[in-house]
């Protein structure tokens, strides 16, 4: 077995493979990475997201947009609104600015509804305000998807992605995959055997900067979430498994079942965890 | 990485029970014995999120503990406290956890919560999460991977590497 290491979009790689990946193989990928952090990178002014957060105007995006906005909107509707790629705003008021401030502003600030300045069609998004456009929530699992798509192009069959816990395996062999304890990273609450899919986790207290201040907002108020504090989903798809695992921490299994096939468990701040019939693995109670 | 040193002394006045140090996290610290420096502060721990966890030998270390040629831990009992930032802000857990011939034979959580919710939620983690854990040699609890929040990948073994640091004869 073969490890390849590296950073992409901010955080660690490693793609396990029977093989050594060849120097071509390394260089596609390198160049997916780069290309998506090019175009959706919150954080570098000259990505597309922030070139063109200035002003209302188009947005030109890559092609693998158009199933990334598809995703977005099915999930906006389906909470309601308080999953949005529009929470870049509400997020720099808390302080999760370009320069890592920390420094929150007073109160809360909600986003703008999507109706209200955004207007994405396949890769090209048209906006009616200045908006900074953040996929964040399922951004890396696309990438993930397309760096699985690089490696099946190249002919591999078996392969694992992992873009720090969010993970997808293809092949016969199967992952045992813990799920880390969101309070505890030296314990699991259970386990997952993985066979060729995704799982991927979101954890409400990790990137957290204050008492009450973390990434994940509700965008019906501006405020971070705080009665779901980790969640994990089993797709078929990273990009649809990680969406999901923020769409979580806003609505249910099933009411996302309706329009995704997928397997998830969900913990609450008191301890409850809720995990899906269709669930593969084992949860510790 | 947040390693903080603790002061054994110091540490032993200031909890009053022996808390523990599984738990934890991004963890470590001091063994009676291991000459502790005097180390910087973690003060960043909740900006960045990150658990820390001070370890302290409860019994057994120091070279008190029997102690087998061949084996890699010194048995004993370990104690720290992890604080972690919850959605309810910063909680504290205690954690202890027993250690013979390199194996896991205890592991207690002890709450210490600052609100209810935190308190229920720590209630029933301590009634199942050990069972993960009791009784199983620390180096057969990896998993091939974790599926955690984006920067913890590997925190799991992090974590376990470095209690097993503290523990390391």
């Amino acid at each position: 077995m073969a490890s390849y290491s590296f950073e992409a979009i901010g955080t660690a790689w490693q793609i396990d493979t029977p093989v050594e990946l060849s120097t071509d193989l390394i260089a596609a990928i390198t160049a997916t990475t780069d290309d998506y952090d090019l175009s959706y990178s919150r954080f570098r002014p000259d990505s597309r997201v922030r070139q063109a957060a200035g002003r209302p105007g188009l947005l030109e995006l890559p092609a693998s947009a158009a199933e990334l906005g598809e995703l977005y909107a099915t999930l906006y509707q389906l909470t309601d609104g308080r999953m949005t790629p529009l929470v870049a705003t509400s997020l720099e008021h808390l302080g999760y600015d370009e320069g890592y401030s920390l420094r929150p502003g007073p109160g809360y600030l909600p986003p703008p509804a999507w109706p209200d300045v955004l207007d994405w069609q396949g890769q090209r998004v048209r906006t009616k305000a200045p908006v900074l456009l953040d996929v964040g929530a399922a951004g890396k699992g696309q990438l993930v998807d397309l760096v699985a798509g690089v490696l099946a192009a190249a002919g591999l069959r078996q392969y694992t992605i992992d873009a720090s816990g969010d993970l997808l395996t293809a092949g016969e062999q199967s992952l045992r995959v813990a799920l880390e304890h969101p309070y505890n990273p030296a314990q699991a609450i259970g386990v997952l055997e993985l066979r060729n899919g995704a799982l991927c986790a979101s954890a409400a207290n990790r990137r957290a900067w204050g008492e009450g201040l973390h990434h994940v907002l509700d965008g019906a108020t501006g405020r971070p979430v705080d009665k779901v504090v980790a969640t994990w989903v089993s797709a078929d798809r990273a990009m649809v498994a990680d969406g999901l695992a923020t769409a979580l921490f806003f609505t249910d299994h099933q009411t996302l079942g309706g329009a995704f096939d997928f397997s998830s468990v969900r913990m609450f701040s008191d301890g409850r965890a809720e995990v899906s019939p269709n669930f593969e693995g084992e949860v510790f109670t | 990485m947040d390693v903080t040193f603790a002061d054994t002394a110091r540490r032993a006045r200031a909890v009053r029970t022996s808390y523990a140090a599984v738990a934890g996290l991004s963890l470590l610290g001091a063994l009676a014995g291991c000459a502790p420096e005097p180390a910087p502060a973690s003060a960043d721990n909740i900006q960045s999120g990150a658990p820390a966890v001070q370890v302290t030998p409860a019994t057994g270390a120091g070279g008190a503990a029997a102690s087998n040629a061949g084996e890699k831990y010194k048995d004993g009992t370990y104690s720290a406290d992890g604080h972690y930032v919850s959605p309810n802000g910063t909680e504290t857990l205690g954690v202890q956890v027993t250690l013979s011939n390199d194996v896991v034979t205890d592991l207690k959580l002890t709450s210490h919560p600052s609100n209810p919710n935190t308190k229920k939620f720590q209630g029933e983690f301590i009634g199942g999460a050990p069972a993960l854990v009791v009784g199983k040699d620390i180096d057969s609890l990896n998993v091939s991977k974790v599926a955690g929040s984006s920067l913890s990948s590997g925190g799991f073994n992090d974590a376990l590497a470095r209690i097993k640091a503290v523990a390391a004869k």
